[in-house]
């Protein structure tokens, strides 16, 4: 998609046009990006050749971790996994604000889709979310995850 | 590296001070006396726990449990070379070895329950905190 883009200094009011052939998801994700202001991340599906897949806009609510496994970074969400060309501490820092902490090197959690905490028998803490999926929170990122939390808490 | 020995020293000179402190107290009930070369031992043993426990980042993923296990097994080997290095020197009495077994071990079990204890209290925490933060934010999405 070709994307202009004019500066302006002497208009009251800031505006985007968009010119598309067919109201497509990805249209419509960016609509609704834009008003929202929230911020951007798109993939494309994990499991598709990335030159063909149409790279899609994730909604960050709809995230449920971020890994980052040989070198790619992954977005798990209940429609699939996405292939993201960014880092994870990009990502990090952008998601920040909106419920995404680092539980161990390689996962960015989303706290909202969060179902449980529980420690294991061998004194490993999981975190479940409510697809049933478990992830390990690392003893190292034990401190800013609560840390994290206790922001949140006052923020929300 | 310096921090690393900064926190060494501090978290060293604390343990050794209640160490000292609690034997002392121990020796004035019991109105028993302690020698230099135990006061050298308690030292030794001291900075033995401290850096066994401080290279925990090591073991970061091994589960806590094996951690526990590895680090007991790694400071109780190195404070029996020590107390079998000092019998060469001083002799070592018949239940010398079975009290330094049982001291070294009651209070490593004390310890890594009170670890254990906490992991879950702090899990407890973090879930209470996570169900607020979750509850706000559903509640704020009505509005």
């Amino acid at each position: 998609m070709k994307i202009n883009l004019f500066e302006d200094k002497k208009i009251t009011e800031e505006y985007l046009d968009i010119h598309f052939t067919e109201m497509r998801p990805m249209i419509r994700q960016l609509i609704d990006t834009v008003k929202s202001e929230r911020p951007v991340i798109s993939g494309r599906p994990a499991d598709e050749d990335l030159d063909d897949g149409e790279e899609i806009i994730l909604d960050p609510e709809e995230i449920y971790y971020f890994d980052h496994v040989e070198r790619k970074l992954y977005a798990y969400t209940e429609s699939g996994v996405y292939r993201l060309m960014t880092t994870l501490s990009s990502v990090e820092e952008q998601l920040s604000n909106y419920g995404f902490v680092r539980v161990s090197k390689s996962n960015l959690v989303n706290i909202y889709k969060i179902k449980q905490l529980k420690p294991d028998i061998n004194m490993k803490v999981y975190l479940s979310f409510d697809n049933g999926e478990r992830i390990c929170i690392n003893r190292s990122y034990k401190k800013s995850f609560t840390e994290y939390l206790n922001r949140m808490r006052r923020m929300a | 590296m310096k921090e690393f020995i900064k926190t060494y020293l501090i978290e060293l000179c604390c343990s050794y001070t209640v160490i000292s402190v609690v034997g002392a107290i121990t020796n004035v009930i019991y109105g028993s006396e302690t020698n230099n070369a135990n006061v050298i031992l308690m030292f030794i043993f001291c900075n033995i726990g401290v850096f066994v426990l401080s290279i925990h980042k090591l073991f970061d993923k091994l589960s806590p449990l094996a951690m526990i296990v590895i680090q007991y097994v790694v400071a109780f080997g190195l404070c029996l070379l020590v107390v079998f290095i000092s019998s060469l020197i001083d002799e070592v009495s018949p239940r010398g070895w079975f009290e330094f077994i049982r001291s070294f071990t009651i209070v490593y079990v004390i310890a890594a329950g009170f670890y254990y204890y906490r992991l879950f209290r702090d899990a407890k925490d973090q879930q209470e905190m996570l169900k607020e933060i979750q509850d706000k934010a559903a509640r704020n999405k009505f509005i």
